[in-house]
């Protein structure tokens, strides 16, 4: 079976815990190896964060149920990578147009 | 002895997350304050009345600080439960999903535990310690000199609690607890008077 390797996340999250926190508890999860969050909106209760998590073997199910113990719900997952290696999406012509 | 650590932890982080320290110092001092001042009350009204029977005293006294525990232990416990869900909610309809089951929503439940128990347990321990010379009325030498001993030791309470907000705040201790002692005398000097 494919171990998955990279995945991004859309997450909205209470602001109490703080991305430090949350990064905290993700990276301590097993087949994590690393974990960036980035805040892109924040309002007076709740902020739109990225969650990049990279590892060995990520299980996706514990990486949601970390994230939803916090108070937080994945909106949408922007990027999965599996495999041996990680690798970024391939360019294309396509990707230039608009 | 693994689950034990896991547990301290766990109760370490809802007081985090639930800010349960700063709520938990308000009430407990409040409510020792409380205590004392309404046994101090008590105190001041069996002497004026002149009552010299040791175990009257004693029961109107654990009879005020059990009544004083409920109510504290009911009514915070009531109005703690109904801030945190109407926080709660707040936050839920900010995030479109139902937190009960979350750290946030474990830690709320467990923050109206805590604030209810603080909120019953400090005035009846606090007026519990001031009666306490009372019980031993023979030792100190008989029930007027246990009155005394008692008023004295409500003062020093006092004083402590003052003390302790005064670290708290950071200012000087001497005089936050003289603060608190001054209403110690005007409570005892209002039920001299009358």
């Amino acid at each position: 079976m494919g171990k998955i390797r990279r995945l991004v996340l859309d997450v909205l999250k209470p602001l109490d815990p703080n991305i430090i926190e949350l990064s905290r508890i993700l990276s301590e999860l097993p087949g994590v190896d690393a974990v960036n969050i980035s805040i892109f909106e924040i309002d007076r209760k709740v902020e739109n964060a990225k969650i990049t998590v990279e590892g060995s073997d990520i299980n996706y199910e514990l990486v949601l149920r970390a994230i939803e113990d916090e108070g937080g719900t994945v909106h949408s997952i922007d990027e999965a990578v599996a495999g041996k290696i990680i690798i970024d999406d391939a360019q294309t012509p396509q990707d230039y147009l608009g | 002895m693994g689950s034990l650590r896991k547990k301290l932890r766990e109760i370490k982080e809802y007081s985090e997350v639930a800010e349960i320290g700063e709520i938990a110092r308000r009430y407990f001092a409040m409510n020792a304050f409380d205590g004392v001042l309404t046994i101090i009350g008590v105190l001041m009204g069996h002497l004026s009345a002149r009552i010299d029977d040791a175990s009257v005293v004693i029961t109107t006294g654990f009879s005020t600080s059990v009544a004083m525990g409920i109510s504290g232990l009911w009514g915070a416990y009531l109005t703690e439960s109904a801030e945190r869900k109407r926080s709660l909610d707040e936050l839920e309809n900010h995030t479109l999903t139902d937190l009960s089951e979350t750290r946030i929503g474990r830690a709320s439940r467990f923050a109206v535990v805590i604030v209810a128990l603080v909120d019953g347990l400090s005035p009846f321990l606090a007026s519990a310690v001031v009666l306490l010379p009372m019980m031993f009325s023979f030792y100190v030498g008989g029930i007027m000199r246990a009155y005394y001993v008692s008023l004295g030791l409500a003062l020093v309470t006092l004083f402590a609690l003052g003390a302790y907000l005064g670290t708290i705040s950071k200012e000087n201790l001497v005089l936050s607890g003289v603060k608190m002692l001054i209403a110690g005398l005007f409570a005892m000097a209002l039920g001299r008077v009358m």
